[in-house]
């Protein structure tokens, strides 16, 4: 049987519906959610995903704020306006665009967030809370996925997840989430390298298999169990043998493991175009909890 | 053939002399190392715990100091005698003693140790940084299990860990210390816990076992791979069936399964006394950096 495919694009649409209503219940209480951002430089990837970002809160009703610092921006400049956006009461949620350029410190930059903007969820204290189970906000990606599971109705208790990165904004987030015992999570947790030796025993145990490797066909078929979630958030840009034209690919082998898994997110149209959502969600959920707290 | 018995005492041991080094060494320079336990009400187990850190701490030469407050302090209170501890250039470390009253919120109250004192890593922005692979104190029953296994030339890198419990304390921040890319570290770890289905499938497989789920004997040996090394972090009270005295055991059934693991831990006599020497490290080592050696 073809596994079902799980569709970002669509679950994203549903989700900025929800979080329409959300921000007009705000909006008569008159505040109106404000995301602010951070972008150094013109790194062109980074450019296009701000503005990908901005059009999304221009399509829910968001408030946004980028500020543009020169490539050559001092640090104290760069604390300056991030302590800037701190104190700005009509933004709730913050994020700084990576990768910041070589002379400026991401550890101490995020650091400098305030913790109660931070819809990132990079700020040290952000992932302290969220490995000890305190609420707090995670990562795009890791709700992202966490969404896509459970609204195409996979709960992840009790499941077998293995996570094939441990890295600081995908693997150890991930696992910070489905560890706890919390609704929507309570899984038991893998975090393996792509080095792992033997990943292949790690991976066809998992009935929830998540992959970020940037590696095409990472993830051959043989490597996954009958029946498996499998979540694929590669990215890579590889030429089509036929056609001969340039096309995205995640890091499984799709044509092959579709046939196996239960459900699979594609590569492009899977967990991607749920990222830009999930931040909006989290800066919707920053400035609820923000003007209850008045 | 029976496990290697790693012995926890003789560790802990080397590594209190080789503090002692260290300490003389700030000696030099004026600085005795101080650790300030903060201890409220009189819960008895916590009574004896903080006996032992005071041993040890005699036994490195590190001043330890408890601040003994009453089981009905206010939070707000609490807080400000942490923030006194945090200004007092006496102490270099801090730890506040669990569990506290009901009444009490350990995280907001630990949430005001200064990082740069949090000698247990209580602080979350200290968790925050041990997950992120960022320079911190590690908790010290994990620490101290990393330890055990390197100075018993066990080292996880490249291994399978399953580790077995999720706690606060030792669970999740042992997962985080052995999964970064780092040396001594570079584990696979796998997190199992209650929900987990089928956990001897999980320990079965694996080369490290930690298991810290405060239940006796809950590893038996038929979830032991043979040749596996096994660390007991356990410490359950139970009554001889025999002499009808109470005495500790771990959460690994210990005479079963040392005639089939590589290496074990026992109970008493494993983690417990590295334990206590890790959270004399920790303090020797934010009296350096206060000191900046």
């Amino acid at each position: 049987m073809t596994a079902k495919i799980l569709d970002g694009r669509k679950l994203s649409r549903e989700i900025r519906e929800e979080l329409k209503g959300r921000i007009n219940e705000l909006k008569e209480k008159g505040i109106t959610p404000g995301l602010g951002g951070l972008l150094v430089g013109e790194d062109p990837g980074s450019v296009t995903y701000v503005g990908l970002k901005s059009k999304a809160c221009e399509e829910v009703g968001l408030r946004e704020e980028i500020v543009r610092l020169p490539e050559d921006v001092t640090e104290e400049d760069l604390l300056k306006s991030i302590a800037k956006l701190n104190q700005d009461p009509k933004i709730h949620g913050i994020f700084i665009q990576l990768p910041l350029p070589g002379h400026l410190s991401e550890e101490k930059a995020l650091a400098s967030i305030l913790p109660q903007k931070d819809v990132d969820g990079f700020h040290p204290l952000s992932v302290g809370k969220a490995w000890l189970g305190q609420p707090t906000f995670f990562p795009a990606v890791v709700v992202a996925i966490q969404e896509m599971l459970t609204r195409y109705g996979y709960d992840p208790e009790g499941k077998e997840a293995v996570i094939v990165n441990v890295d600081n904004m995908v693997g150890k987030p991930l696992a910070s989430l489905l560890v706890q015992d919390k609704d929507k999570a309570r899984a038991n947790v893998t975090l393996c390298y792509p080095t792992t030796p033997d990943l292949a025993s790690y991976t066809r145990r998992a009935d929830i298999l998540v992959v970020s490797v940037n590696k095409p066909k990472f993830i051959t078929a043989d490597m996954v169990k009958e029946g498996a979630l499998v979540m694929d958030f590669g990215s890579n840009w590889v030429e089509d043998p036929t056609t001969g034209k340039r096309k995205t690919v995640g890091d499984v082998d799709f044509e092959a493991v579709k046939e196996k898994a239960e459900a699979i997110t594609p590569v492009p149209g899977g967990i991607g175009p749920m990222l830009v959502t999930m931040l909006l969600a989290n800066t919707v959920w920053a400035a609820e909890m923000q003007s209850s707290r008045k | 053939m029976p496990a290697e018995i790693i012995d926890g005492r003789r560790i802990a041991e080397q590594i209190r002399e080789e503090l002692k080094e260290r300490i003389g060494k700030l000696k030099t320079k004026g600085v005795v190392p101080g650790l300030a336990v903060v201890l409220v009400g009189e819960d008895p187990a916590s009574l004896s715990y903080i006996r032992g850190i005071e041993r040890v701490g005699q036994a490195c030469g590190i001043y330890v100091e408890v601040l003994k407050l009453p089981a009905e302090i206010e939070q707000e209170e609490l807080e400000v005698r942490i923030e006194e501890l945090n200004q007092n250039p006496k102490f270099h470390g801090i730890i506040l003693q669990l569990p506290l009253p009901r009444h009490l919120d350990s995280l907001s109250a630990e949430s005001k140790i200064s990082p740069q004192k949090d000698v247990d890593g209580t602080n979350p922005v200290n968790t925050g940084k041990l997950l992120l692979g960022e320079e911190t104190f590690f908790p010290s029953t994990p620490y101290g299990v990393q330890e055990l296994l390197l100075r018993s030339g066990y080292s996880p890198e490249g291994k399978r860990v399953a580790i077995c419990g999720r706690s606060n304390i030792v669970g999740k921040p042992l997962a985080a210390i052995l999964m970064q890319k780092k040396s001594g570290a570079n584990a696979t770890v796998t997190i199992c816990h209650t929900r987990t289905k089928d956990l001897a499938s999980v320990t079965r497989e694996a080369d490290i076992i930690v298991a810290a789920m405060g239940k006796a004997k809950a590893i038996t040996a038929d979830m032991v791979k043979e040749g596996a090394v096994v660390i007991d972090v356990g410490v359950n009270p139970m009554k001889d069936p025999e002499t009808g005295k109470t005495k500790l055991v771990g959460d690994v059934d210990f005479e079963a399964v040392k005639e089939k693991a590589g290496a074990i831990t026992p109970v008493p006599g494993g983690t417990g006394p590295v334990t206590s020497v890790m959270l004399m490290a920790n303090t020797v080592r934010a009296a350096e950096q206060l000191a900046e050696i």
